[in-house]
C-alpha cells in the first residue's frame, strides 16, 4: 500500500499540558480515515500538524512522502484544507471566489462543474455570506478540492448538519474517493460518522491511538461483554461473557438441545466506543 | 513572490475595490465619513483666510484633506480591513492556498491605493466644485508626495493590522491618534498656530510631511509664512516620508509571516469566541 499520510511518535505540549502522546498513524493513498474521538481529545492539534499549521514537540511526520514543517508551496498545492467552521470572504460571490483561489493552482477544475457536482448551481451568484449553513460548507469542500488535491483534510465537517445534508455529504466523500481516488482524513466525535464513511477510523482518547482498524476490526478490538440470555426453569437467566460463543455451546451441552429463549446480544460499535472513552477517561 | 501570485493578486484587489464600491453601507461610510465631513467643515469655515496668506481656508482644507485620506487609509483602513480578515478567516484561507498571502497582500496594497485614489478624487472634486481651491502648481511635486506618502503608510498598515487583536480593537486603539494628529499635524489649522510641543510630536508622523509636501504642490510661496522655518522644506518631506517607507517594509515581511504563520483553525475559533464574549 503506498503511503499519504506516515506519524510516528507524535508528540504535542502546550507548556506543561500534553495534548498528543506518541501518536502513530499510517494512512494509504486513496483510504478515507477517520479520526474519531470525544472533543479535547487532540484531533484538531494532530490535523493542524499534518497540515502544517503547528510545529510539533516530538515525533515524525510525513504527509506525502514531505514533513510538513518543511513543506514547500509545491507541496502545499497537492493537498485540499477544509477547516471547522470558515466564514471568510463574505462579500464573494459564490462562482467567483472559486474561479479566483482556482487560479492559484496549475491545473484547477472548472468552477462550474465544481458547483454542479456540488448542488450548488443555483448559488453560483449568490454573495458567500447569503448562503445556508449547508450550502457553505459545500462551498468550502469545493474550495478544498478546486486544486485537484492529492489528500483532502476535512476537520468535522458535518458539525450542525441536518440528517438529510449530512447523508448527502458522506455520499460526495465516497464520490470523490471511488472516482478520484483521493485520500480523504477526515475528523469526527460522531462514530457513526466514522462508521457510515471511513475504510478505518483510528480512535483518540486522550492525545493517544486506543484503536486503529476497519469498523470490524475496531468492534473486535474494543469488545465490550456480550449478554447472554436465556429461559431455564421459567425464570430468565443472563450471563455477561467476553465469549458468548462458548457459553452458547455449554448451554446447548447442558440442555442436550436447543435453549429455549436464547439470546445473544453483542454490544454495538457504538456502546464500544463509549465504553472505551469511559475506561481511557 | 512570483509573477503568478502577483497577477492574481492585483485582479483580487481590484475585484476587493468593486466590492467595496458596491456594497451600498461601506460605500456610504466612506461617502459621508470623509467627502461628507469635508464638504460640511469647508461650508463652515472655508471661507476665512489662512492668517495674511490671501490662501482660503478651504483650499488649505482641501490638501490636508487629501493628505488625512492617504494617512488613514494605510494606518486605520487598511489595518482594520487585515484585522477583519485574520477574524473572518480569509488570511488563513489563503495560508492554505500556496502562494495566496503574497496574493493577498498585492490584493491588500491594490484595494487600499484605489479607495485613495477614489477619495483623493471626491475630495478635489469637491473642493473645486465648492471654490476655493486652485489646481496644483507642481504636479512633479503633486506625484511623487502622492506616491512615497502611499508607500510611507501601507506596509506599516499591514504591520499594525497583523498586530491588533481583532477590527473592534483596532478601530478603539487607532480612532482616537488619528483624530487628535488630525488636529495638530497642520491638517486643518496651520501646525504653526501650534505649541511647539505639539509642533514637534507632529513631525514625527508622516500624516504632517505628507501634508507638508502636498501644500507644496498646491500652495503659493505666501502661504511659507504659515510654515515651520518659513519653507517648504521639500528634502525633509522626502527624508522623513522614505524614512517611514523603509521602516514599514523592513518590518513588515518578517512581522506578516510570522502573524500569518500562526493562523490555524484553532486560534481562528478561540478568537471568534472570545470576540463572541466581549
Amino acid at each position: 500500500m503506498d503511503t499519504a499520510v506516515s506519524v510516528h511518535g507524535l508528540r504535542m505540549n502546550y507548556g506543561a499540558a500534553e495534548v498528543l502522546r506518541g501518536v502513530d498513524l499510517e494512512i494509504g493513498r486513496g483510504e478515507i480515515f477517520t479520526l474519531l474521538g470525544p472533543n479535547g481529545a487532540g484531533k484538531t492539534t494532530t490535523i493542524e500538524i499534518l497540515e502544517g499549521f503547528r510545529n510539533r514537540s516530538a515525533g515524525e511526520v510525513s504527509v506525502l512522502g514531505v514533513d510538513p514543517e518543511r513543506g514547500t508551496e509545491a507541496w502545499r498545492a497537492r493537498l485540499g484544507i477544509v477547516l471547522q467552521s470558515w466564514r471568510d470572504h463574505p462579500r464573494w460571490g459564490a462562482r467567483d471566489l472559486l474561479a479566483h483561489l482556482g487560479e492559484f493552482y496549475d491545473d484547477p477544475r472548472d468552477p462550474d462543474e465544481l458547483l454542479a457536482a456540488l448542488g450548488l448551481t443555483a448559488q453560483a451568484g449568490q454573495r458567500v455570506s447569503r448562503l445556508s449553513g449547508g450550502q457553505r460548507r459545500r462551498l468550502d469542500v469545493a474550495l478544498g478540492i478546486v486544486g485537484r488535491p492529492e489528500l483532502l483534510f476535512l476537520d468535522e465537517p458535518t458539525t450542525g448538519f441536518d440528517p438529510e445534508a449530512r447523508r448527502e455529504f458522506h455520499l460526495l466523500i465516497e464520490k470523490l474517493a471511488a472516482d478520484e481516488g483521493i485520500t480523504v482524513l477526515l475528523t469526527t466525535h460522531d462514530l457513526a460518522e466514522a462508521e457510515k464513511l471511513a475504510h478505518r477510523t483510528a480512535i483518540l482518547v486522550g492525545g493517544e491511538i486506543a484503536v486503529c482498524g476497519t469498523p470490524s476490526e475496531l468492534a473486535e478490538a474494543v469488545q465490550a461483554q456480550s449478554h447472554v440470555r436465556w429461559l431455564e426453569d421459567g425464570r430468565e437467566r443472563v450471563l455477561t461473557t467476553s465469549d458468548p460463543s462458548q457459553v452458547a455451546w455449554e448451554l446447548h451441552g447442558r440442555f442436550q438441545g436447543p435453549v429455549p429463549g436464547l439470546e445473544i446480544r453483542r454490544p454495538s460499535l457504538e456502546e464500544n466506543y463509549l465504553s472505551l472513552i469511559g475506561r481511557a477517561a | 513572490m512570483n509573477v503568478t501570485s502577483l497577477r492574481i493578486g492585483l485582479r483580487r484587489g481590484w475585484k476587493e475595490h468593486l466590492h467595496l464600491v458596491k456594497d451600498r453601507k461601506e460605500l456610504l461610510t466612506t461617502l459621508i465619513g470623509t467627502v461628507g465631513v469635508f464638504v460640511l467643515l469647508l461650508l463652515w469655515i472655508g471661507d476665512g483666510q489662512v492668517g495674511e496668506t490671501g490662501v482660503s481656508q478651504g483650499t488649505f482644507m482641501t490638501v490636508g484633506f487629501l493628505a488625512f485620506t492617504i494617512f488613514s487609509n494605510g494606518l486605520m483602513t487598511l489595518p482594520m480591513a487585515i484585522a477583519t480578515d485574520r477574524e473572518e478567516g480569509t488570511l488563513l484561507r489563503l495560508r492554505t492556498i500556496p502562494g495566496g498571502i503574497p496574493a493577498y497582500l498585492t490584493g491588500r496594497a491594490v484595494t487600499v491605493l484605489c479607495q485613495i485614489a477614489v477619495q483623493s478624487v471626491l475630495i478635489v472634486g469637491a473642493g473645486l466644485a465648492m471654490g476655493g481651491i486652485a489646481p496644483p502648481r507642481d504636479w512633479l511635486t503633486l506625484v511623487w508626495v502622492l506616491l512615497l506618502g502611499t508607500v510611507a503608510v501601507v506596509p506599516l498598515g499591514a504591520v499594525i493590522g497583523c498586530l491588533v487583536p481583532g477590527p473592534k480593537a483596532a478601530a478603539g486603539l487607532l480612532g482616537l491618534p488619528m483624530m487628535v494628529l488630525m488636529v495638530t499635524s497642520g491638517v486643518m489649522l496651520p501646525v504653526t498656530f501650534m505649541p511647539e510641543v505639539v509642533q514637534w510630536i507632529s513631525q514625527a508622523f508622516p500624516l504632517y510631511w505628507q501634508g507638508l509636501g502636498l501644500r507644496a504642490a498646491f500652495m503659493p510661496d505666501a502661504m511659507l509664512a504659515a510654515e515651520i522655518g518659513g519653507s517648504w522644506r521639500l528634502p525633509w518631506v522626502a527624508g522623513a516620508l522614505a524614512t517611514w517607507a523603509v521602516a514599514g517594509m523592513l518590518l513588515a515581511p518578517g512581522l506578516i509571516r510570522r502573524v500569518t504563520r500562526r493562523e490555524s483553525g484553532s486560534r481562528l475559533a478561540e478568537r471568534r469566541l472570545a470576540a463572541q464574549a466581549s
